[in-house]
């Protein structure tokens, strides 16, 4: 140093700056950058891979949907609203109060014969049909005039325009008498367009001609009903007439009137704590055991791998039955437990043979043997060493484990193994839904979006995990 | 696991693209011309031995081949059958045959036809299950027991066109028993010929009924033609009834219908939302069978205390179950063990006798239930095993009671799922608190409902056994009086709703697709159902 400056101070004495060597730049051999470490690395490496990041926002969001929305949506998942049954979403809709129903005699005309004098070859339909009383989703009332020669009347409804007699709709029932001449429809009527037509018959055979009449119910609630569904209190007053908002559905309602959105969160429960825990205690398993086996080799290796082989060949259906009967699961009790148990028991050999590939290459690596032969013993080796280096594989066969176990929740719900009603869980939804795929739609549209999604962003996420967390890859820009 | 994810998507897009074309029934299924109808069975017939039959398709199409001494009409109404005329007692029965009725190989259909095929189904060897049907003829029981011998059966061939009938004990409703399929004739030389193949095939029958069959080929067809010795052929205007398919499958037969192969189909509730959309004609009719939640009586189970009972029937509203759970048409609101079409003295039974109907009251039930828990010493009513059967609706009916339990009487109820025979097994051995259950009519007569709970009786799989129940069983049993029958059946039906021995639910309804050109089909509660007999094809 003092050299240098000592020539410093002469070269600039002598301003003889171009001859000298140029200065040596300590600086040249600093990193550019401040030290990442693999976290850190696979992390930033996630954030540039839009579809991981989003797949990993809905896991996020997910979990919210869960844990955090049964609280801002208080809804009890079980309450049967029948008065919107298989709704599908709209926005929150408005009944007006009624009267409690009470039996209606109907229309029976006294100096009318019941059963005709003769029989005549073509009936006429019958005439001036109407409603007998305003038409509300309680009760439908409708009136005719009777025809002469009819020993009877067919009722039928349909939700569009009848283009012809064999396009009448729904049968709701027979008059058997040419007297009878009103119907009362309550069959789950719904606040929209229908037409209903009346078939005269001859008390056997029906007619070939038909009148229509176009009707809309009123969307109806009565003061009973208003109050079992916690709309009104016994303190308040309603008038008939009055309008009212009903309970809001925004993702529609089941079969049994059952709000859609709660289920959906509850169902979420189910599916997600087989999703998320089975795996983790299957991975877990696998981890240990895989590693043991890798780390050790030799016969206790073949041994616990050809172990590992049988586990694998054993069928998981007939093993979740043998759980459920063993556990003495009665009928109509949940069956989330022995599936959990038979997931955990049958899915750890995928893992263990994953981490065992993965232990027996690390442990010929040469840091492994630099480490031996510093006198590093058999666990430091496998907790500094082995296991950091297998933390990809591991997570990677986590993160596409959990979509695999919630859609295995989904099956065995769907076939009727899993959770007991009225516990819903997604599969189980899908279950029910599909039975009304045409008419409701959205009963199973909801269900399956959400196991489909979760999957899929299970999936994505894995994925985007195995690139990131792949040290092969690092830094590699 | 994970692959299963794509498969489950692409069943779902090759479900999804389904047609709503509009398909014209061609006229192949219902020929006017040559007037042959086509139809779909639901299953093969195990056999077709009267003496033995026991399921309905059997009594389908024993109902057109075979006529026993009396029949129904239209109306469902007993009209003569083989017998012209008759005559029925308080101790016995005479029947004067007609002398026109013929077997389809042309020989008369006589009194000793019968004699035998009754002592037949009586023979302890021959295990029909229905022969209990039979016990009201004298020595019957006994014979069927093998304590006495076939030939002691207390029914006498006065001669070829006359047979006279003793009865064990009174009874009101001998001309309805003889319509019904284990009454049908059997010709003595025929049946010996045959030995145990009798009934197997179309070759192993004799036929008296309007038709006669002349082909089966086991699980695949089976045809009839009209018998030319039936003795009122003119008024039979089929010539043919072919049913060539042999499916369960509801939407394979809603298919068939749809393209003019079969003339009638049963609609369920899954495939009535496609006839709907495919616009066909739906008809509906009600099957006379009576659906009702049964408990179980046994010793050791909470459901015998009443005051449980009652809180349920209070919560329970038949109406809204059939309109908004059931909500497929045609159903009745369960109010009574009896259904509406049972006759009474002079007009229909639920007329004469109107069954009481529990009021929907939250606050009664509520106090039921308290006296119930009190009774009890319980603080909460445990958890109660409801039993049902495992077609679709079942269990969405399930889950309604459920739904209502828990919200009304904040009791929890656990569904027990299981098919036909392991219910059944369950409900012998009395493995549940609740079932589902159901029953159809046998025969047109109120007791065919009305001895369901007697004491002995080994349907009452609860085990109810009330001693007035039965004193009143036996007296609509035993009186020839309609009146006091029926008065009889009225306090039945009260104790029924009083004691809330079972929670009714509905009367079952069934919706059809039956091709318009084909008039004069009747459906029918008893006896075969439809029934083609009187059908015609028009233009």
């Amino acid at each position: 140093m003092t050299d240098s400056t000592l020539l410093k101070t002469r070269l600039q004495a002598v301003s003889n700056l171009d001859f000298s060597p140029s200065d040596t730049v300590q600086s040249a051999e600093q990193i550019s950058r401040p030290s990442l470490s693999y976290w850190q690395d696979a992390w930033i490496r996630l954030k540039k891979n839009t579809r991981a990041l989003v797949s990993l926002y809905i896991v996020i969001g997910l979990a919210l949907f869960t844990l955090a929305g049964p609280i801002l949506w208080q809804v009890d998942p079980a309450l049967q609203d029948l008065n919107q049954l298989s709704q599908a979403p709209s926005l929150p809709k408005q009944a007006i109060f009624v009267e409690e129903h009470t039996r209606w005699e109907g229309i029976v005309l006294e100096n009318f014969p019941a059963e005709p004098e003769a029989f005549l070859d073509v009936l006429p339909a019958p005439t001036n049909l109407r409603t007998a009383e305003t038409a509300t989703t309680q009760a439908v009332r409708i009136a005719w005039d009777p025809v002469v020669g009819a020993g009877g009347y067919a009722v039928y409804r349909n939700q569009h325009l009848p283009e012809s007699i064999n396009d009448l709709g729904l049968p709701l029932g027979t008059k058997l008498a040419g007297n009878e001449v009103s119907y009362e429809d309550r069959l789950n009527v719904e606040g929209r367009d229908y037409y209903y037509s009346i078939v005269s018959t001859d008390g056997y055979d029906e007619s070939d001609t038909y009148i229509t009449l176009k009707v809309t119910p009123d969307l109806a609630i009565t003061k009973t009903e208003a109050l079992s569904r916690g709309l009104i209190t016994e303190e308040s007053i309603v008038a008939n007439g009055e309008t009212i908002d009903l309970e809001f559905h925004p993702f529609g309602t089941d079969y049994l009137g059952r709000d859609m959105l709660a289920r959906l969160m509850e169902g979420a429960r189910v599916s997600l704590f087989i999703g998320i825990v089975a795996p983790f205690l299957y991975v877990m398993f696998g981890i240990f055991y895989g590693g043991f086996a890798g780390y050790f080799g030799g016969n206790l290796d073949a041994i616990l791998m050809r172990f590992a082989d049988f586990v694998v060949a054993l069928p998981f259906l007939l093993f979740m039955i043998l759980f459920k009967i063993a556990f003495g699961i009665g009928p109509g009790e949940s069956g989330v437990l022995p599936m959990l148990i038979a997931l955990v028991l049958l899915g750890w050999p995928a893992t263990a043979r994953l981490v065992r590939g993965q232990v027996l290459q690390i442990r010929t690596q040469g840091y492994i043997e630099a480490a031996r032969l510093l006198g590093a013993k058999d666990h430091y080796l496998i907790i500094r060493h082995i296991i950091p280096n297998t933390m990809g594989v591991i997570l990677v066969t986590l993160t596409f484990a959990v979509p695999a176990a919630i859609f295995t929740e989904a099956f065995l719900s769907f076939i009727g193994m899993g959770v007991a009603p009225p516990t819903p869980s997604w599969g189980s939804m899908c279950n029910e839904g599909v039975k009304t795929m045409l008419s409701h739609p959205h009963e199973l549209f909801f269900p399956a979006l959400f196991i489909s999604t979760t999957v899929l962003a299970f999936n994505l996420l894995g994925d985007g995990l195995t690139e990131a967390l792949d040290s092969r890859m690092r830094s590699r820009e | 696991m994970r692959r299963l994810f794509f498969p489950f998507l692409t069943v779902l897009c090759l479900i999804a693209p389904l047609s709503d074309g509009f398909a014209q029934i061609s006229a192949s299924s219902a020929d006017f011309d040559t007037q042959t109808i086509t139809l779909a069975l639901t299953q093969e017939p195990p056999q077709l031995n009267s003496m033995k039959a026991t399921d309905q398709v059997s009594a389908l199409i024993l109902g057109h081949v075979m006529e026993g001494l009396l029949s129904y009409d239209r109306r469902g109404k007993i009209i003569p059958g083989v017998a012209e005329k008759w005559e029925i007692d308080s101790t016995g029965a005479t029947f004067w045959l007609r002398k026109d009725a013929r077997w389809s190989d042309g020989k008369p259909v006589t009194a000793d036809d019968f004699l035998f095929a009754w002592q037949t189904a009586l023979k302890p060897e021959t295990a029909s299950e229905y022969s209990f049907i039979l016990y009201s003829i004298g020595n019957a029981e006994d014979i069927n027991k093998g304590k006495k011998p076939t030939e002691s059966l207390a029914v006498t061939v006065v001669d070829d066109h006359t047979l006279t009938v003793e009865f064990e004990t009174p009874i009101g409703y001998f001309d309805k028993l003889v319509a019904f399929t284990t009454f049908f004739p059997a010709r003595r030389d025929f049946f010996k010929a045959r030995g145990d193949s009798y009934g197997a095939d179309a070759k192993d029958l004799l036929f008296n009924g309007p038709f006669r069959m002349t082909d089966w080929v086991h699980s695949a067809s089976l045809k009839m033609v009209k018998n030319e010795h039936y003795w009122d052929r003119d008024n039979i205007h089929l010539n043919a009834i072919n049913a060539d398919y042999i499916t369960e499958d509801s939407r394979a037969r809603l298919n068939l219908y749809i393209d003019g192969k079969i003339v009638h189909t049963r609609l369920d509730g899954e495939t009535y939302k496609d006839a709907l959309t495919q616009r066909q004609r739906i008809r509906s009719f009600t099957t006379g069978s009576v659906f009702y939640l049964e408990y179980n009586f046994r010793e050791d189970r909470i459901t015998t205390n009443r005051n449980l009972r009652k809180a349920i029937q209070h919560v329970f509203d038949p109406e809204e179950f059939v309109n908004k759970v059931l909500a497929t048409p045609g159903n009745l609101p369960g109010r009574s063990l009896f259904p509406v079409w049972l006759g009474g003295v002079e007009d229909k039974f639920r007329r004469e006798y109107k069954a009481a109907e529990p009021k929907i009251d939250l606050a009664l039930a509520r106090d039921y239930l308290e006296k119930a828990k009190v009774e009890l010493g319980v603080e909460k009513i445990p958890p109660l095993v409801l039993l049902v059967g495992n077609s679709p609706t079942s269990a969405k009916q399930a889950e309604y009671l459920q739904g209502v339990f828990k919200e009304k009487l904040d009791i929890d109820v656990k569904i027990d799922i299981q098919t036909f025979k392991q219910r059944l097994a369950k409900m012998t051995s009395g493995d549940f608190d609740m079932v589902a259950a159901g029953w159809g009519p046998d025969f047109d007569d109120i007791m065919t409902f009305g001895d369901l709970f007697a004491s002995w009786n080994l349907n009452n799989r609860g085990r109810y056994n009330n001693p007035d129940y039965d004193r009143l069983v036996r007296i609509g049993m035993t009186s020839a009086d309609p009146k006091t029958r029926m008065d009889a059946m009225g306090e039945l039906q009260r104790i029924l709703t009083e004691d809330a021995v079972i929670i009714p639910q509905y009367e079952q309804g069934v919706i059809y697709l039956m091709h318009p050109k084909v008039k004069g089909v009747v459906r029918r509660v008893v006896g075969a159902d439809p029934d083609f007999r009187r059908a015609r094809i028009v233009k």
